[in-house]
């Protein structure tokens, strides 16, 4: 399985030297997690961001029925957190849970304040961080709105190559807010017009 | 000739579950230093050793999957496994068969228990192994060869020391009626107590035996006990194998490809490129269409 640090992942976005990172990352903790166990539940505070360096998490919610509803994958590279909880400091309505064994990094406060001090470079890094998860939020919204089946599926392999690899299609269906069936038409409808034998 | 001499024993890892019917340990590419490069161009290898599964009124087994680049070799020892693939193709691999699928240029399967197999449940034990195409070869046509039982070529030992059941490749002028796209040799080496047997494989041919019943000793010194798996070093080009019981080996030799791999999931490619194009192609359906 591929991995990727958070020490390499941060010196490859940012212009600051990883030797110089490795003092500070080191103070986060990473934890190692198996598939199903879960970091965050509903009801609980959500005091970190967490940072996959291997494997595969979710982000989801349950309705009144029961119902699960898939918010965001999280593989590898990915931040995650419930913003809601972390920032204005109210318990969570989320899961975050681990859909594979993964190794993920949990990033507090401290953590963000102190990289900001000392590398303002990462201001700006983080600020953008923030920016492009409001244009992937908008982006959903607007398809979850006016898209069809076909138009929201093609954008989400475009977002997340590997996923339909890696859970069951159900779940990528609760992502999508289709059936697991209408899934299934859609990728039967796209193999008939793009198979080329 | 030199003697080639065993590298490494290896001990079965911890067995997972690869859908709910395959229960299995890997070897390769994950065991202590057995990965793609080292092995090539063998670049995995999952063994579900001797497993009873109860009965099951449906099928247990593995859903539509995509494979590109590399073959995938099933071979059953015990249990039956029945697969269908995108393009209508599908069959049963029973005991003692062995299915070389060449994915290529890719296909969507499942394999499942045979149907009436899974309702009486029993006795499971299977190999599968992925075999690397070369890079002019990964993206020609997919094709099967299911090769039964009775097709498999057989070589008897002298002095009652068993049979050579030859897969792919030779031993001893008897061939394999499976064909590879790189020299391979394949054989499942069924021997009796004491029986001994020599092989012989140019050095830089990546060599290993997995002992599937019994045990044996190579060379007259190391022991291999059931369900491990040695790696044999590539400092020379004979070995002998002596039967401590009964004992069933897969024994595997192939030359090196040496072409740069760049592997994710269930695709082998050479570069990273033709991996994005290999998901690309699967999320937009160029690999067809199979229900689950």
């Amino acid at each position: 399985m591929n991995s990727f640090s958070l020490k390499s992942y941060l010196s490859s976005n940012i212009d600051i030297d990883e030797m110089e990172i490795s003092a500070i990352v080191e103070k986060c903790t990473t934890k190692k997690i198996r598939k199903d166990q879960f970091l965050i539940r509903s009801g609980e505070y959500c005091k970190h961001t967490f940072f996959v360096e291997s494997g595969l998490l979710r982000q989801y919610s349950i309705d009144k029925k029961g119902k699960e509803h898939i918010l965001n994958f999280a593989p590898e590279n990915w931040f995650v957190t419930d913003r809601e909880s972390s920032f204005f400091n109210q318990p969570s309505v989320y899961y975050i849970q681990a859909l594979e064994d993964s190794e993920v990094v949990s990033i507090d406060e401290d953590f963000i304040h102190l990289l900001s001090e000392k590398f303002p470079a990462f201001t700006d890094f983080n600020n953008r961080l923030l920016h492009n998860h409001i244009r992937n939020l908008q982006n959903r919204i607007d398809l979850l709105l006016g898209a069809n089946a076909e138009e929201r599926y093609l954008q989400f392999v475009k977002m997340y190559p590997d996923i339909m690899l890696r859970v069951p299609q159900a779940m990528v269906a609760s992502y999508l807010g289709i059936t697991p069936e209408s899934l299934s038409r859609v990728r039967k409808e796209l193999a008939l017009k793009n198979l080329k034998r | 000739m030199k003697t080639r001499t065993v590298e490494l024993v290896a001990s079965p890892r911890e067995p997972h579950f690869v859908g709910d019917g395959f229960r299995v340990h890997n070897f390769i590419p994950s065991a202590y230093r057995m990965d793609m490069i080292r092995m090539d161009p063998f670049i995995m290898l999952d063994y579900n050793s001797l497993y009873e599964f109860p009965p099951s009124k449906y099928p247990k087994g593995v859903g539509v999957h995509p494979h590109r680049g590399f073959e995938t070799v099933t071979l059953a020892y015990k249990g039956k496994v029945q697969h269908h693939d995108s393009s209508g193709g599908g069959g049963v691999i029973g005991e003692g068969d062995v299915q070389w699928m060449t994915a290529a240029s890719g296909v969507l399967h499942k394999e499942y228990h045979e149907e009436e197999w899974s309702k009486k449940g029993g006795a499971f034990q299977m190999v599968q192994l992925w075999v690397n195409l070369p890079k002019k070869d990964k993206m020609s046509k997919p094709k099967y060869q299911a090769i039964k039982f009775d097709e498999i070529s057989r070589f008897e030992l002298e002095e009652h020391a068993g049979i050579i059941e030859v897969v792919a490749g030779v031993y001893n002028g008897t061939k394999g009626v499976a064909s590879t796209f790189s020299p391979i040799h394949m054989y499942n080496a069924k021997l009796n107590k004491n029986g001994k047997v020599n092989f012989e494989f140019p050095s830089h041919f990546n060599t290993v035996l997995l002992v599937l019943e019994g045990s044996i000793t190579i060379n007259g010194k190391e022991a291999v006990p059931t369900d491990h798996l040695a790696l044999m070093a590539n400092d020379g080009e004979a070995f002998e194998i002596e039967a401590n019981e009964n004992a069933v080996v897969l024994v595997l030799s192939g030359e090196p490809i040496k072409e740069p791999i760049a592997a994710h999931g269930p695709f082998v490619m050479n570069t990273k490129e033709e991996l994005r194009e290999a998901f690309n192609d699967f999320n937009n359906g160029k690999f067809g269409y199979l229900e689950d």
